[in-house]
């Protein structure tokens, strides 16, 4: 966030990110985003004012520990009660839309 | 005395000694949750029927005296984003509205173990985001001791459920102070767990670096037994601990003063902002707390005004991508009038998020795409090694700090839903825990126009027995634990 990143969110903006989300977004969210995203942005640009230079990011929670275990055959999910969450399925698969669509 | 009203301890014993059944308490509590539920809205899910199923279960293991723990018959609430077996869990949103797992999460499956009772499945925010449970897919939670005003959130409804006597203890979920600003806001106790005591296998993630599991109940006492039971390590979450977990209730029954504990205030806490009468709690409270025995000294958290921010942008970032799964195939809600894959996503994730879910996914994505990663992302976890360096630095001479839970009572409804900004910022003093990864404790300490007030006990990480230790001393010698709103005698 130095001075070369701060960045004004705009409408183009948002539809971009919208669609990196993968989120279809109507124009009244557009548009009440646009304001609030600057708004949060601006107040996390506080953290400009610390210095952290020498310091290292803090990736984890607790204590580094590697845990290990023996590799051992456990019985895994039936695959029916596995797929039972899924919207479609057929013969043990998921089934998905068409991926390509012929313009 | 109602039913409803037992302590876990009191409960067990009319359990053990025959005076009443699991199946007659478990029917007092589901009564009440028909009754008064639909005024408070803290349960998602009432499992009717499976509760009374378990409560039989743990009945016949009372009599035939195959070792009953003291969780046994006892009925309890779970928040809506621990995975139950054949129960919905939705984390309050659409997209899992009909989702139910085909397992236990970890915690879940430990209650199992001792016979306790799942009653149902409270409301939050929808997965968690929120600090008042109006960010719901589905209904806002009413705080029990004045329904025009918030829990709380993120596990408003835990809390409400606890508050309103709707179930003996709850499990509520913890990110950013979801266990402990809904406690203090319903006058409940409620434990922020060390990150990694109780594993997160089968919890629903929201920041992965930050959820904890953790108990809230109507004493330190209570919290004490429910997390002797889901506590330790769990070989399906690699991050959970590998300490032995301690007995905590023993610890308790023996504890007779504070004597020899330091405790530190940290001044950044007590800052204009904050509420007069929350602070004349607060300083009533940690002279109580002195008189028990513990000298009080004043600390300094120099970066406790950053902790806000650093928060959030590690939320959206781990937010977004934890949120990237629901997509519409393999589980949850599923759009598929459009045309082909992409329409799916698209549309699927258009209709099953709500507002604020899709606010923190797009600026998640927005700090985590290329060329801004550095100044947000990176930024964020640097600063985070300096809020928990102040933390190292006071544990070196306090064995914990007393803070208020939050710096006014519970808001009303509506007050800060519009503001986005603004509703973060009623975490000031819960977050900085989460990024710490250390325990806190929330305890009811006051009241102000009705409404509850919370002291947050914070300890070193795996100071839980401190920390109880300290709740149940204060809660010897104070009653605001046992104050109940009036829907209480309802």
């Amino acid at each position: 966030m130095s001075k070369k990143t701060k960045i004004q969110i705009d409408e183009k903006l948002v539809k971009e990110i919208a669609s990196l989300a993968r989120l279809a977004l109507s124009k009244d969210e557009t548009e009440l985003f646009v304001p609030q995203f600057n708004d949060i942005l601006n107040y996390v640009s506080i953290l400009n004012e610390v210095d952290t230079d020498n310091v290292p990011p803090a990736y984890l929670s607790s204590a580094n520990q590697s845990v290990t275990r023996e590799d051992l055959i456990e019985e895994s999910v039936p695959t029916d009660e596995f797929l039972s969450n899924a919207p479609q399925a057929k013969d043990d698969y998921v089934v998905i839309p068409r991926v390509h669509i012929e313009q | 005395m109602d039913l409803h009203e037992l302590s876990l301890q009191q409960a067990q014993e009319l359990l053990r000694s025959r005076k009443i059944s699991s199946e007659e308490l478990t029917r007092a509590y589901l009564d009440r949750v028909q009754r008064l539920d639909p005024q408070i809205k803290s349960y998602v899910t009432v499992s009717g029927e499976l509760a009374l199923e378990q409560a039989r279960e743990a009945d016949q293991r009372i009599r035939t005296g195959e070792g009953s723990t003291p969780l046994t018959g006892i009925p309890y609430s779970a928040k809506d984003s621990l995975s139950t077996r054949g129960i919905n869990t939705t984390c309050s949103s659409k997209i899992l509205a009909n989702y139910k797992p085909f397992y236990d999460s970890t915690a879940i499956r430990k209650l199992k173990l001792t016979n306790s009772v799942l009653l149902g499945k409270n409301n939050m925010d929808e997965f968690g985001m929120g600090s008042s449970t109006e960010n719901s897919g589905f209904f806002t939670t009413r705080n029990p001791w004045n329904f025009d005003y918030v829990p709380g959130g993120s596990s408003g409804g835990s809390a409400a459920a606890v508050a309103a006597g709707l179930a003996a203890f709850s499990l509520g979920e913890d990110t950013g102070g979801s266990v402990r600003m809904p406690a203090g806001f319903c006058g409940v106790t409620g434990l922020k767990t060390t990150y990694g005591r109780v594993s997160r296998y089968g919890l629903i993630p929201l920041v992965s670096s930050f959820d904890t599991i953790g108990p809230m109940a109507r004493s330190a006492y209570d919290v004490s037994l429910v997390l002797e039971a889901i506590a330790g390590h769990d070989p399906k979450d690699s991050t959970s601990r590998i300490e032995p977990v301690q007995i905590y209730s023993e610890t308790l029954k023996k504890s007779e003063n504070l004597r020899g504990l330091r405790v530190g205030i940290p001044k950044e806490y007590f800052v204009e902002g904050l509420d007069s009468e929350v602070d004349a709690s607060l300083r009533t409270a940690i002279k109580q707390i002195e008189s028990l025995g513990a000298e009080a000294v004043e600390v300094s958290l120099p970066h406790t005004q950053y902790a806000i921010p650093v928060y959030y942008l590690i939320l959206f970032a781990e937010a977004s991508s934890n949120l990237a799964k629901y997509d519409g195939i393999r589980f949850g809600l599923s759009e598929r009038d459009g045309d082909g894959l992409l329409d799916v996503y698209l549309k699927t994730r258009e209709t099953g998020f709500g507002a604020e879910t899709k606010r923190r996914i797009m600026l998640g994505t927005f700090a985590l795409s290329a060329g801004y990663y550095d100044a947000y992302y990176l930024k964020a976890q640097k600063v985070r090694t300096l809020i928990r360096q102040d933390f190292q630095k006071a544990f070196e001479t306090c064995d914990a700090l007393i803070t208020p839970v939050a710096p006014t009572t519970a808001f009303r409804i509506g007050e800060k839903i519009t503001n986005p900004l603004d509703m973060y910022l009623s975490d000031v003093h819960v977050v900085a825990v989460n990024l710490a990864g250390i325990p806190a404790l929330s305890v009811p300490c006051g009241l102000s126009n009705g409404l509850p007030i919370g002291m947050q006990i914070m300890g070193p990480h795996l100071s839980e027995e401190t920390l109880l230790r300290i709740g149940h001393m204060y809660q010897s010698q104070t009653d605001w634990h046992m104050k109940h709103p009036s829907c209480w005698n309802d």
